[in-house]
C-alpha cells in the first residue's frame, strides 16, 4: 500500500510540468553553484599555497637582522579554505583569511573575500550552501503543499476512503514520495562535492564521514520541513490556503528567524566598537610593562626583581641581556592584556550563540545553519580556533626570537643580528581545525534542537492523522 | 450484506436521516429514490463511516461500520456521483493504486482483465484519465470493485449526467455484479434505470422510507405514480 502511494505520487510529481521545471531550475542552481564554488575553492587555496611558501621564504631569508626588528618585520599566517567550504561557505567570506604577526599586537584577521568585492556582493553569492539551506526546503512547499489537499479538491479523497487504506500508510506513502527528490538531489550533490573534494588531494584533509554527517544533518532538516508542509495540508481545506501557509512557515524559518535572532543576539550581548575594544586593550597595555620603556614603573620594578633574585648589583651583571628579558616580559603582558580582550570578545560570541541557540526552538533552520558551518570548519568557532592557534604562534615566535637575544647578548650591547640560518630554525605556523568528533561534541545542543524539531514534526503529523481516526484524507 | 437498523442522523435540530431500517441481501440491487435532501446520500455516507450516526447502526457483512470503521471497507466499493480520478494516470494506473491500497496487488494483465470486464475499450487502458467522459471513469469505478472483489456496491446518482448508452451499459454492468453475488445500494433521480436495474426500489422523503417496492412486482408508471404520491406532487394531467 505504502509502495502504491509512493508510486501514485511520484508519477503525478514527475507528470506535472510545474514540478518537472522546478526540479530542472534547482539541479541547474546546484550544478552552477557547486562548479563556481569548486573554482573559488581551488583557487583560493592556490592562492594559500603560493602565499605561504612565498612567506616562509621570506622570514627563511632576511639575512643577517636583530631578532626585534623581524618581530616587528613580522610574518603572516594564513588560514585556508577547508574542503567542505566547497559546500558551506559560513562566515569565509567576512572573516578574512590572514592574520599579521608582529611583535607587541595581536591583529585581527584580514584581507576578506567580502572587502574585495563591490556593493552589488549585498545580493549574495550563489552558493551549495544557499541552495541546501533555502531553496531546497522552498522545493519542498512547493512540491508537497497539495499531497492532501488535491484529493479532497479533485474528489479522489472518497474512493481513498472507502477502500480501508490505513490513514498512516497514506500519510508514509506521501512522505516517502516527497523526500525522495529531495533525497536524490541532496545525495547527487553531496557525491559530486565528494568525488571533486577527493580529487583534489593537495588542499587539507578531506573526509568522507564529515561530508556523510554534513548529509544527515541536511536530510533531517528536509524532514522536518517534509512533515511541517504534509501536516498543513493534512488540515487546510484548500491547496491555495495550504500553500500560503506552508510559504509563511518557510519565510519564518529561514528568512524571518535567523534575522530576528542575530538582531536579539546582538542587542542582548552586544560587541564593543573597533574604537572601545582599541581603547580599552591601550588602557590595560599602560598599566603594564612596556617593552620599549625601561624607565617606565614596572620596568623599574621588575629591573629589581631580576636584581634580587640574581643577586647582582647591575645589568651588566645578569648571565642575560635584560633589554631582550623586559621586551619578552612586555610580550607577555600584552599578551595577557589581548587574551583578556579577545576572550571577551569570545564570551560575548559564546552568550550570542546561546541567544541563537535558545531562538533555535523557532526555527529548524537555526540548528541546521549552525551544524552546516561548524562541519564545514567554516564558523565562527573554527575562526576563533584559528585566531587563537595565530596568536599562540605569535606568542611563541616573539618568544623564540627574544630568547635568541637575552642568550646572544649582554645588557647594552647594540647592533646585535642572528645568523642568516636562525630564522629556519622557528617552526612553520601549522594549523590543525578542531577534528569532527569535536565538532559534533561541541555542537550538542544544535543536534538535540534539531532532533527535538523532527520528533516535534513528525509528532505532528501522526497525533494529525491519529486524530482523523486513521482516516487522513 | 447491508443492513440498517433505527439508522437515524440529525444536525442539530434537523433530521436528516430518520430511524432507517433497510435490508440488502446478497445479489440484490437496491435503488433508493427521492428528491434531493431526502436523505439518500446521507444513507450512504453512514455505510461508508464518512460520519456517524446520530443513533442506530449499520451494517456491512455483518460487521458495525462504526465499530469496524477499516475492516468493512474490505468488502465494500463506492461510486459517487461524479467519480473522480487522478487524471495525469492512465485508467491501468488509476485502477492499479485503487485496487493496491485496498489491498489486492494485480499484475499489468490483471488490471487490463478487470478494465475489459468492465466495458472499457482496450484503446483506452494507458490514456490517461483527463481524456475520459464520466461515462468511462464510472467504467474505471465498476473495475476498481470488480479488482477489489466487492461483496457490496454502494452507488451515489452514478448515472446522473451520463447519456442513455452509457447510462445502459452502466445498468449491465449492474447486473454482472449482480450475478456475481454483489448486494448492490443506488441512490438515484433515474425512475427508469431503477426499475430497469433493481430487484427492490425504496422511496425516501425527509429522512424517512416511505415506501418499498419488488421491482418485478410494479410497472414503471405505477412505480413513477408512487413516487409521485409520495412527493405530493401533481401531475400535469391532473
Amino acid at each position: 500500500m505504502i509502495r502504491k502511494t509512493i508510486n501514485k505520487e511520484l508519477k503525478e510529481l514527475f507528470r506535472d510540468g510545474r514540478v518537472r521545471t522546478s526540479l530542472l531550475i534547482v539541479l541547474l542552481l546546484l550544478g552552477i553553484a557547486v562548479w563556481i564554488s569548486s573554482q573559488q575553492y581551488q583557487k583560493t587555496n592556490a592562492d594559500y599555497a603560493a602565499a605561504k611558501v612565498s612567506e616562509r621564504e621570506v622570514w627563511d631569508n632576511q639575512g643577517e637582522k636583530n631578532p626585534h626588528s623581524a618581530a616587528h618585520y613580522g610574518t603572516y599566517a594564513f588560514k585556508p579554505k577547508y574542503p567542505l567550504s566547497l559546500v558551506d561557505q559560513g562566515v569565509d567570506k567576512y572573516v578574512g583569511t590572514s592574520i599579521f604577526l608582529e611583535a607587541h599586537k595581536r591583529n585581527e584577521a584580514q584581507f576578506s573575500a567580502a572587502t574585495d568585492q563591490t556593493g552589488l556582493a549585498r545580493f549574495g553569492d550563489l552558493t551549495p550552501d544557499f541552495i541546501l539551506l533555502f531553496i531546497i526546503p522552498l522545493l519542498i512547499v512547493l512540491l508537497g503543499y497539495n499531497a492532501f489537499t488535491k484529493e479532497r479538491e479533485l474528489g479522489t479523497h472518497a474512493l481513498i476512503k472507502s477502500s480501508g487504506a490505513k490513514g498512516w500508510k497514506i500519510v508514509l506513502g506521501k512522505w516517502t514520495a516527497l523526500f525522495l527528490p529531495v533525497l536524490t538531489i541532496t545525495v547527487v550533490l553531496l557525491l559530486l562535492a565528494g568525488l571533486v573534494l577527493s580529487n583534489l588531494q593537495d588542499y587539507g584533509v578531506f573526509q568522507w564521514n564529515s561530508l556523510l554527517v554534513l548529509g544527515l544533518v541536511y536530510l533531517l532538516y528536509y524532514a522536518v520541513f517534509t512533515n511541517l508542509v504534509l501536516w498543513v495540508s493534512q488540515w487546510t481545506k484548500r491547496s491555495g490556503i495550504s500553500l500560503v501557509i506552508s510559504l509563511s512557515l518557510w519565510i519564518i524559518a529561514c528568512l524571518a528567524a535567523p534575522k530576528a535572532a542575530s538582531n536579539i543576539a546582538e542587542a542582548r550581548h552586544p560587541y564593543p566598537t573597533r574604537q572601545e575594544f582599541a581603547a580599552n586593550v591601550l588602557k590595560d597595555k599602560d598599566a603594564g610593562i612596556d617593552g620599549h620603556n625601561p624607565w617606565s614603573k614596572e620596568a623599574k620594578l621588575l629591573e629589581e626583581q631580576v636584581l634580587a633574585e640574581y643577586e647582582v648589583d647591575s645589568l651588566q651583571q645578569l648571565p642575560f641581556n635584560f633589554s631582550a628579558y623586559l621586551a619578552q616580559k612586555g610580550e607577555e603582558h600584552e599578551a595577557e592584556v589581548y587574551f583578556k580582550h579577545y576572550n571577551y570578545l569570545k564570551e560575548q560570541y559564546e552568550n550570542q550563540s546561546g541567544t541563537y541557540r535558545s531562538l533555535a526552538l523557532l526555527s529548524p533552520f537555526l540548528p541546521a545553519r549552525f551544524l552546516s558551518m561548524a562541519i564545514a570548519q567554516t564558523d565562527y568557532a573554527t575562526h576563533w580556533d584559528f585566531s587563537d592557534a595565530a596568536e599562540n604562534y605569535r606568542i611563541a615566535t616573539q618568544e623564540f626570537l627574544n630568547n635568541n637575544t637575552a642568550q646572544n647578548t649582554r645588557y647594552g650591547e647594540i647592533g646585535y643580528k642572528a645568523t642568516a640560518a636562525f630564522w629556519q630554525e622557528l617552526p612553520p605556523f601549522d594549523y590543525n581545525p578542531p577534528e569532527l568528533g569535536q565538532i559534533l561534541k561541541n555542537n550538542r545542543s544544535n543536534f538535540g534542537i534539531l532532533g527535538l524539531w523532527a520528533v516535534f514534526s513528525f509528532g505532528l503529523l501522526f497525533f494529525t492523522t491519529k486524530k482523523n481516526n486513521d482516516v487522513t484524507i | 450484506m447491508i443492513i440498517t437498523n433505527n439508522l437515524t442522523k440529525k444536525y442539530g435540530d434537523f433530521t436528516a436521516l430518520d430511524h432507517l431500517e433497510l435490508r440488502v441481501k446478497e445479489g440484490e440491487i437496491y435503488c433508493l429514490l427521492g428528491a434531493n435532501g431526502a436523505g439518500k446520500t446521507t444513507t450512504i455516507n453512514l455505510l461508508l463511516g464518512f460520519i456517524q450516526p446520530s443513533s442506530g447502526s449499520a451494517f456491512i457483512n455483518q460487521l458495525d461500520v462504526q465499530e469496524n470503521l477499516l475492516e468493512t471497507k474490505r468488502f465494500l466499493a463506492y461510486i459517487p456521483e461524479n467519480l473522480m480520478l487522478y487524471p495525469s494516470l492512465s485508467a491501468v494506473e488509476n485502477l492499479d493504486y485503487f485496487s493496491g491500497i485496498g489491498g489486492k496487488n494485480l499484475n499489468k494483465t490483471q488490471l487490463e482483465e478487470f478494465l475489459e470486464e468492465a466495458g472499457l475499450q482496450s484503446d483506452a487502458f494507458h490514456k490517461r484519465i483527463s481524456s475520459f467522459s464520466k461515462g468511462m471513469r464510472q467504467k474505471v469505478g465498476i473495475a476498481i470493485a470488480l479488482a477489489k472483489d466487492a461483496k457490496v456496491l454502494l452507488l451515489d446518482e452514478p448515472t446522473s449526467g451520463l447519456d442513455p448508452k452509457a447510462s445502459n451499459e452502466f445498468g449491465h454492468l449492474l447486473q454482472k455484479l449482480r450475478a456475481k453475488g454483489v448486494a448492490t445500494l443506488m441512490a438515484t433521480h433515474d425512475l427508469f434505470r431503477a426499475k430497469e436495474v433493481a430487484t427492490h426500489i425504496g422511496i425516501m422523503k425527509d429522512g424517512q422510507l416511505k415506501q418499498q417496492f419488488v421491482a418485478d412486482a410494479i410497472s414503471l408508471s405505477q412505480l413513477e405514480k408512487a413516487y409521485l404520491d409520495t412527493m405530493e406532487y401533481k401531475t400535469i394531467a391532473s
